[in-house]
């Protein structure tokens, strides 16, 4: 079947909730810089699958969280939509805070800021990281014209789970580096 | 890391042709399986699978499909010609193409067997609706009567077909919409083919604004 319908030629585009919306509009944004960040972990998990497939799995999970995610943010506020998708729950924050706490044991105490580079996953980690905030930003701003309701409850989680995220993906990259016996490079004053 | 898919062991128990070209098929219920109406099936037969919407109500005993053979295609002719009693699998039920009730009128916009999500709505209570049918001629209005009873307007649209009754649409859904339904905000569901899907879409954006619109290709 082809992939294209044409719908969306004239800038405007459909949310999940029914609502057509301008392809500007921030939801839209917010939908994208997640779509953004779910690309980039499919290079991380490309570059780990091989000999780290417990990090590629775990980052493919994430990915899935991502999915659902994204069409939480393609909903009108307090749509009917809602009663239709999986929620964001407790629990998927929880698991990835044991996710960052069991790298993170493993890894030198950290003395400053580093720099991001070093081994090409850790980079694929860090780029991850930066496209994460972004895309924090853009739900906190749709998330800020709402204040009640179950969609915006959602919003709130999402944005809990963008956040948690970042950390886990800053310590992912300083992980990837420590697996390949690359030390962290830290910042320093000129 | 590939998941296996769950699937659902079903029986070819009867299909009846409505038409030169479609035909309706029936199949046994797989033990608890809970669809909602609008929801599309995955058929799996050998190695093929492709997706259908039923035209039943999840309360009845049977899932009936409404299909038209593509002579062209691979898997209608199969399902066109499989022996009664053939065994074939279904996926879980997919799809987010339900029935959502607002304050707006719904509008159901089907082209030819995309009636199908709508078939399966009515026969499970959903009233007060209008729908327009698209059709090539007047054999391919399946399911009129019953379609007619349950809707506040019911419009075929007759795209080929120069001999129509008054009470027949003669033109595209897209011309009807453009003549005679009033500026305002509707909830539009739109089923059927890509081309209906995209003209629709465009109209609503300029001529009905702050209606939701929801969509499902069908074939």
């Amino acid at each position: 079947m082809k992939i294209y319908t044409g719908t969306g030629d004239w800038g405007k585009t459909s949310l999940f909730s029914g609502e057509r919306v301008s392809k500007g509009d921030r939801r839209i944004e917010a939908c994208g810089a997640v779509d953004e960040l779910n690309s980039l972990l499919g290079a991380l998990v490309t570059g780990l699958a091989e000999k780290n497939p417990d990090l590629a799995d775990r980052l493919q999970e994430i990915q899935t969280d991502l999915f659902q995610m994204g069409a939480i943010l393609a909903i009108t506020p307090d749509s009917p939509a809602m009663e239709s998708l999986e929620e964001i729950t407790a629990g998927q924050i929880t698991e990835l805070e044991q996710t960052i706490d069991q790298l993170d044991a493993q890894l030198p105490n950290l003395s400053g800021f580093i720099l991001p580079g070093g081994h090409p996953t850790a980079v694929w980690a860090q780029i991850s990281r930066s496209v994460c905030r972004r895309a924090e930003r853009h739900v906190t701003r749709i998330s800020d014209e709402y204040s009640e309701g179950k969609t915006t409850q959602q919003f709130q989680m999402a944005l809990v789970y963008l956040n948690r995220l970042s950390d886990y993906l800053f310590v992912l990259a300083r992980y990837c580096n420590h697996i390949q016996g690359v030390s962290d490079t830290l910042w320093k004053h000129k | 890391m590939e998941a296996q898919i769950k699937t659902y062991p079903t029986k070819l128990i009867d299909r009846q042709w409505l038409s030169n070209s479609t035909f309706e098929i029936k199949f046994s219920k797989p033990p608890s399986y809970i669809i909602i109406p609008g929801q599309r099936i995955q058929i799996y037969y050998q190695t093929m699978g492709r997706d259908y919407t039923p035209v039943s109500a999840p309360e009845d005993p049977e899932i009936t499909f409404c299909i038209r053979k593509v002579d062209t295609g691979k898997f209608t002719p199969l399902l066109s010609s499989a022996e009664i009693g053939a065994q074939f699998e279904f996926s879980k039920p997919e799809g987010y193409f339900t029935f959502k009730p607002s304050r707006r009128p719904p509008i159901f916009v089907a082209t030819g067997t995309g009636i199908a999500p709508f078939c399966s709505m009515v026969r499970s209570g959903v009233t007060g609706f209008t729908l327009l049918h698209g059709v090539d001629s007047l054999e391919d209005l399946y399911y009129q009567s019953e379609l007619a009873a349950a809707a506040n307007i019911y419009v075929p649209c007759i795209s080929r077909e120069y001999q129509t009754s008054t009470e027949h649409f003669r033109g595209r859904v897209t011309d009807y919409l453009q003549k005679h339904l009033p500026a305002a905000s509707y909830d539009f569901y739109l089923c059927g083919r890509r081309e209906m899907i995209r003209d629709v879409t465009w109209l609503v954006d300029k001529r009905f604004a702050g209606s939701l619109l929801y969509s499902e290709l069908f074939y």
